[in-house]
């Protein structure tokens, strides 16, 4: 009892933060999406109305939302297939001295701002960038490639470079319920590596492959500097769309689109749960 | 020097005290509560504007000037959430005078949101170059509810080493081009753009490319997704960086944009040029706004002092040398040419004449406010998923 009592009494401002920066103000922009805009007082008033919601099926919006949630998954899958690998390789082959390393390689990336890894991929990709260049010099093809920048291409590629750690860390966490007896056990059960990782590894690793999933999806999904800096003309995402939405003082609109996100999400996370298991990544910590 | 610290003591403990209050009880019930809980002392005018605007620390010398203490907080340039904050936000409480694109004066007025200046406590109101007081979005059922505070006119950037001279916005449109133009990612330039396009060189039938009706948005907007299906545009580019990087980088060979972009090209050593369209120039004024809490608070004359300041000389020819915006006053140039020391007199003459010069001929404003404006964003999300 005295564990219990002391176990909420430290637990508490966490849940507390949670409740006040998370979940209450999510839940006013569920309910408020529900509501109208009145001009009299530039605000919204309480008259319930579906209008927001319908607002997204008009001029083509579902489609940034189906798009955006596109490219996430793309990026997401992209970043488990290099992270995973990676991951394996620091747990189980690098010392510690090369793990360290390896680790700080991933996370040298975040020591600059989104806005500047963007832009430092338009030096790379451009017409006058550094590919184009050696692609010409070394005279694979005579004029610069336009589609390697301000396309999808650029845009996934961007994410990707973003958001692999995220993907990476949860993996190395997960990685340490693989017991190196089992791997032994499967050795001399006459296993190869590749039975061994299909058989043993990845099915321990479910959660944090789901988690090293979840964090990137939610990243690239609400991400827009990639998209602005490295897409094509016009393109967009959900949160430059939310943007546009609230240059024009359409508030419920914007609680609306945020609305269908957050539900969107949140299923995941319950379903994610529900077939990977995410929550068995925290019982080493029981 | 005690004076000095009086202004900044009270700016700062009025600053707080706003910021503080308004954070507890949330920004909307602000506006209603606030006003009456703030007493500023007399000269300490609170400037919400975009960020081009701040001078930084050669705000201090309108202490000097017109004992007033001004401090500059940047509102980010978006007209949406300024307008949002106004109206229904804490930014009539916490700010005096705002520098905002033009075009959302008459929606601000008819919100109460800001009140009209009286230029007859404007000193140098008469300093003030006509054709800038014309700009017709300054004004709403008769009363001055704008001050043009920043102008300049925009056009195309080209690299005229590879198209020659270009004179007309049809460069962005040409087929020949594919690929190789881009416009700015906001539809408050771009369709003015391209309907100052259709009016002067197709005569299309549109009467103000700054305040288009349903049917004229509709005709330009058409156009536009036309050839962006058609891989007219490179990309749509927001911000200075990717403004810059794109001509720097040879991305593009023409595009609509703001004239530094060329001086940096040349620093790079590319044949870049501005053009002067047939079409005209899209002409934009960054006005200034009396807020109606500035104005309860008593600090009306205060901030027409304020305004007389800007126009007075020193904001005017600093700003110029600083960032090569032009304050349409006359007070500038004098001011440049009797204070060498303080400031380059030629390039200051320079700029000034340059974007002066720009107004002779035929110019279309800048709208940020049209009466359809939910309409243009209904468009551009239209264009942006085509």
């Amino acid at each position: 009892m005295f564990h219990i009592r002391r176990g909420l009494a430290l637990a508490s401002p966490g849940f507390l933060s949670i409740l006040v920066l998370g979940f209450i103000p999510l839940s006013v922009i569920v309910v408020w999406s529900f509501w109208t805009w009145d001009p009299s007082s530039y605000w919204i008033k309480p008259d319930l109305s579906l209008d927001a919601y319908a607002a997204i099926g008009d001029a083509g919006r579902w489609k940034v939302l189906v798009w955006s949630f596109g490219k996430a998954l793309l990026a997401s899958f992209i970043c488990l297939l290099f992270a995973y690998p990676a991951a394996l390789a620091i747990h189980f082959v690098a010392g510690p001295k090369w793990a360290f390393v390896l680790m700080a390689a991933f996370t040298v990336p975040f020591f600059t701002s989104y806005l500047i890894r963007a832009f430092s991929w338009r030096l790379v990709l451009g017409r006058t960038g550094l590919i184009n260049t050696w692609l010409i010099n070394l005279g694979i093809v005579d004029e610069p490639l336009d589609w390697l920048l301000f396309s999808d291409f650029a845009v996934i590629l961007g994410l990707v470079a973003s958001y692999l750690p995220f993907a990476m860390f949860p993996l190395l966490l997960v990685l340490r319920r693989v017991e190196p007896s089992f791997l032994a056990a499967s050795q001399d059960l006459g296993a190869g590596f590749m039975r061994t990782l299909f058989s043993v590894i990845l099915p321990l690793t479910k959660p944090g492959i789901f988690a090293g999933f979840l964090f990137v999806f939610v990243s690239a999904v609400g991400s827009s500097t990639e998209v602005q800096m490295l897409g094509g003309a016009g393109a967009s995402m959900i949160s430059i769309m939310i943007n546009d939405v609230m240059r024009v003082v359409n508030f419920p609109l914007a609680f609306a689109i945020s609305s269908v996100v957050l539900v969107a999400l949140f299923s995941l996370v319950i379903v994610g749960n529900a077939v990977f298991g995410l929550t068995k990544l925290f019982e080493d910590f029981k | 020097m005690k004076q000095k610290s009086h202004h900044l003591f009270s700016n700062l403990s009025r600053r707080q005290m706003l910021k503080m209050t308004a954070g507890s009880v949330g920004a909307l019930a602000a506006s209603s509560m606030l006003p009456g809980m703030a007493h500023a002392a007399g000269g300490d005018i609170s400037f919400w504007g975009s960020g081009t605007l701040d001078i930084g620390d050669k705000w201090q010398r309108a202490a000097d000037d017109a004992s007033l203490t001004i401090s500059f907080t940047d509102n980010g340039n978006d007209p949406g959430p300024v307008v949002a904050r106004l109206v229904a936000g804490n930014a009539n409480a916490v700010y005096d005078v705002s520098g905002l694109q033009g075009g959302a004066e008459k929606e601000l007025a008819a919100q109460g949101a800001i009140a009209p200046w009286d230029t007859s406590k404007i000193a140098n109101w008469d300093k003030v170059w006509q054709w800038a007081k014309d700009i017709p979005f300054l004004y709403h059922e008769g009363k001055q509810y704008g001050l043009p505070g920043v102008v300049n006119a925009d056009s195309i950037i080209y690299r005229k080493d590879k198209l020659g001279v270009v004179d007309s916005y049809g460069v962005i449109f040409d087929p020949k081009l594919k690929g190789r133009v881009a416009m700015e990612d906001a539809w408050i330039n771009s369709a003015i753009f391209a309907a100052m396009y259709l009016k002067e060189s197709e005569n299309a039938p549109i009467n103000e490319p700054g305040n288009l009706t349903e049917d004229e948005l509709g005709l330009v907007m058409e156009f536009l997704i036309k050839h962006k299906r058609d891989g007219q545009f490179r990309t749509f580019w927001s911000g200075w960086e990717q403004g810059v990087q794109l001509v720097a980088n040879e991305e593009v060979d023409a595009m609509t944009g703001w004239e530094p972009i060329v001086y940096e090209g040349r620093k790079r050593g590319l044949d870049v040029e501005y053009a002067a369209p047939v079409e005209g120039y899209e002409g934009w004024g960054n006005n200034l706004l009396l807020h109606r809490g500035a104005v309860e608070r008593g600090l009306g004359d205060a901030a027409h002092e304020f305004a007389n300041w800007i126009y007075d000389g020193y904001y005017g020819a600093h700003l110029t040398q600083m960032r090569g915006y032009v304050v349409p006053s006359d007070n500038n140039i004098p001011y440049a040419a009797a204070n060498p020391d303080d400031i380059d007199p030629a390039a200051v003459e320079n700029t000034v004449n340059h974007v002066r010069n720009k107004f002779n001929g035929k110019i279309y404003w800048q709208n940020t406010r049209p009466d359809n404006f939910q309409l243009y964003e209904e468009w551009w999300q239209k264009l942006r998923n085509s």
